[in-house]
């Protein structure tokens, strides 16, 4: 009898279910790719975005909105990861992975949505490089999002997993020489261990204010404009950071429990004591969201200036009121959830699960409402309100993103474990007959 | 230095809207964009109503946030105060329209060619015969060419789908020495337009003689466009009507 070594959680193997996965993420992607040629060719009349001012129309519509959503994604998994790493928690390092494939993928698919939104996109991306000026808002999103951010989560990614990849390189599979490229001559001895971990700890240390500084570029690209009531305040920057964190953790949590489902004998790897930690964060994060927006809505409601009121009252019983308050409905509902189980010390996955989609859906109306209703019905002048509505192209396109990242995710998961194998190894090591 | 600038004097203004049209005709804008719009306001109820009317183009700011935002410097201000967007290299993010607290910008949704006025098929062969095959509008040859020191692509509109437009004080006429369309349209010369700096311009003489007042002042943008006459515009006033365009 000897011993064979062969991957693990299902790597190289495609089973039944994940060809189902891809296929149909695929069709979903390419119906988003086809439309977003369409939109290519005829220009973005075909979206429901129109001119601000005497056309009545949005001329940022569900595109940035959704620009605004994936990229606060990004932010919790690489600051969760961060700091597990400083603290020494070892009930994270599970998904510590997962948390910086979110992290990367939502990050790309964000980014591919400011291209996307571009009224010239391949200018865009050279102009961007020849004549970037630092004085715009965007800069930030450029450089320290799209190069800082994700070079960081890539390079995190990379690092991390290191030490698994030598050890997936020793066993013969048609992906060995990815995973001999990816450990790079990395041998795991005693010395290169205490360097990774000394890298490991100052990288985290570095890497969260600075993606929280980043990060906040993207709320003040709304919060600097002094010309935009509802737009113009402080408090875009760290409700920002507010909302990212607790939409992020709430994705988290749903593809944390999908990996688990999916795993199966492995999915033991993921413990509880991984749902009462993102649970308990997502309660954090989701208590400071919706004080946050209490004061807000405190405010308007005592206190409108002059231009704010047509907004407010577009809000809260205009044509916005029923996105104004379902999403607050939904984040005060996810939040009673996560209460509840706190209090009661038990975490069911379950409601774990319907509380993250509730918050994470009540995110995206958020987001909508801090994109849209400021160019309808917050002109400084007195123009008509106006009115915008997405068409199927824009929700085809943004399913398309959506269907992008899951893929990614779905192949990343068949050419490298996606929870990390560290001390585990000897359970990965199957008896085979000599 | 030159330094340009227009003043509105809303006490001539008779709400013609013969402005609009001619910085339609003059600068090749598409259908449903008014670089120059005059808004025409009701205030009060039936019978007891006073219409009053209010010009807005592009107020040329010398703090203009429209600026501060483009992240290509696509939008610029020149020397002489006049804030253009250089067609070639805006990359479309439209940014600038929602930094601009006046709503001046107008970006091109579709190709230029598609979103002109429609009025009559100029490719029926009845109509060919008359026109010779030309599909108006007509456009000015100045409007391709590059201005200023900078040499660059600012004047008129509907050059390209994707890109930004707004209104450019008629960027190619002024360097030619002649006054905006608009200005030089106004039946009754409510606009007028000049240089600051040269104290003998009528556009001098007319601040130094009228109190003036400029739009928006709370948003710290310094217009350079001065208001005379009348009342800033107030949320109690309505539209009299919206702009009719399919866009
Ligand atoms: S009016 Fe608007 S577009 Fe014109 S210069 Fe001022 S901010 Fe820019
Ligand atoms: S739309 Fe063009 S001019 Fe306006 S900010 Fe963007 S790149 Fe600059």
């Amino acid at each position: 009898m000897k011993v064979e070594k062969s991957l693990p959680q299902g790597v190289g193997k495609f089973t039944p279910g994940w060809i189902v996965f891809i296929a149909v993420a695929m069709v979903v992607l390419i119906i988003g790719v086809l439309a977003y040629l369409y939109e290519a060719n005829m220009g973005l009349i075909v979206t429901g975005m129109a001119n601000i001012g005497t056309q009545g129309g949005a001329t940022w519509g569900l595109y940035v909105v959704m620009v605004e959503y994936f990229i606060g994604v990004s932010l919790a998994g690489i600051v969760l990861v961060a700091f597990a790493h400083v603290f020494d928690i070892k009930a994270l390092r599970a998904i510590s992975r997962l948390a910086l494939l979110l992290t990367t993928c939502s990050l790309m698919v964000g980014l591919l949505a400011v291209l996307i939104d571009l009224g010239t996109p391949i200018r865009g991306i050279i102009n961007m490089i020849l004549y970037v000026r630092p004085q715009s808002p965007f800069f930030g999103t450029f450089t320290l999002v799209a190069v800082g951010v994700l070079l960081s989560s890539l390079m995190y990614l990379y690092l991390d997993g290191r030490r698994d990849a030598a050890y997936l390189a020793d066993i013969d599979s048609g992906l060995r020489w990815y995973h001999r490229l990816w450990a790079a001559g990395y041998g795991d001895t005693q010395a290169e261990q205490e360097r990774h971990r000394r890298t490991m700890f100052w990288l985290s240390i570095l890497i969260v204010p600075f993606v929280i500084v980043a990060l906040s570029t993207e709320g003040l690209v709304f919060g600097i404009q002094v010309g935009r009531p509802g737009w113009f305040g402080a408090l875009q920057a760290p409700d920002f950071i507010i909302l990212a964190a607790a939409s992020g953790l709430a994705n988290l949590i749903v593809l944390t429990a999908i990996v688990r489902r999916v795993l199966k004998d492995d999915s033991t790897l993921i413990g509880p004591a991984v749902f009462k930690w993102l649970g308990g964060l997502l309660l954090a994060a989701t208590a400071a969201a919706v004080y946050l927006q209490i004061v807000e809505l405190v405010t308007m409601l005592y206190a409108t200036p002059g231009n704010e009121r047509l907004l407010a009252d577009a809000l809260l019983r205009g044509p916005y009121a029923w996105i104004f308050w379902s999403g607050l409905f939904l984040v005060v509902f996810g939040l009673t959830l996560l209460v509840t189980q706190a209090a009661r010390r038990q975490w069911s996955l379950g409601v774990l699960i319907i509380a993250s989609v509730a918050i994470s859906t009540s995110v995206v109306a958020e987001r909508y409402l801090t994109v849209i209703p400021s160019q309808t019905h917050g002109m400084m002048l007195p123009y008509e309100p106006g009115s915008y509505f997405p068409t199927w192209v824009e929700f085809a396109v943004v399913a398309g993103m959506f269907a992008l990242g899951a893929l990614l995710i779905g192949l990343f998961m068949k050419v490298f474990p996606i929870i990390p194998l560290d001390g585990k190894r000897a359970e990965q090591e199957v008896l085979v007959d000599a | 230095m030159t330094r340009y600038a227009m003043a509105v004097d809303l006490d001539l203004c008779q709400g013609c809207r013969g402005c609009m049209v001619a910085c339609k005709v003059e600068n090749n804008t598409v259908e449903g964009n008014f670089w120059m719009y005059v808004f025409r306001f009701e205030a009060g109820t039936y019978p007891d109503t006073k219409i009053t009317f209010l010009p807005r183009p592009c107020q040329h700011c010398d703090n203009a946030p429209c600026v501060k935002v483009c992240p290509v410097g696509a939008r610029f201000k020149r020397e002489d105060g006049l804030v253009l967007t250089d067609a070639d290299r805006c990359i479309g993010c439209r940014y600038c329209e929602l930094a601009c607290p006046y709503g001046v910008n107008y970006f091109n949704w579709q190709k230029p060619e598609k979103a002109q006025y429609a009025i009559v098929d100029w490719r029926d062969e009845s109509i060919e015969s008359v026109t010779g095959g030309l599909i108006p509008p007509y456009k000015n040859p100045d409007l391709d060419e590059l201005w200023g020191d900078e040499q660059r692509r600012t004047a008129g509109g509907g050059h390209a789908k994707g890109v930004m437009e707004k209104c450019t004080f008629c960027v190619h006429r002024v360097e030619k020495g002649l006054e905006p369309a608009c200005v030089d349209s106004c039946p009754t010369n409510a606009l007028v337009f000049g240089d600051l700096d040269d104290p003998d311009t009528p556009m001098s003489r007319y601040l130094r003689e009228n109190r003036t007042w400029q739009l928006l002042e709370e948003a710290g943008t310094r217009p350079r466009v001065y208001y005379v006459g009348g009342t800033p515009p107030t949320r109690h006033q309505t539209e009299i009507e919206r702009p009719k365009a399919t866009v």
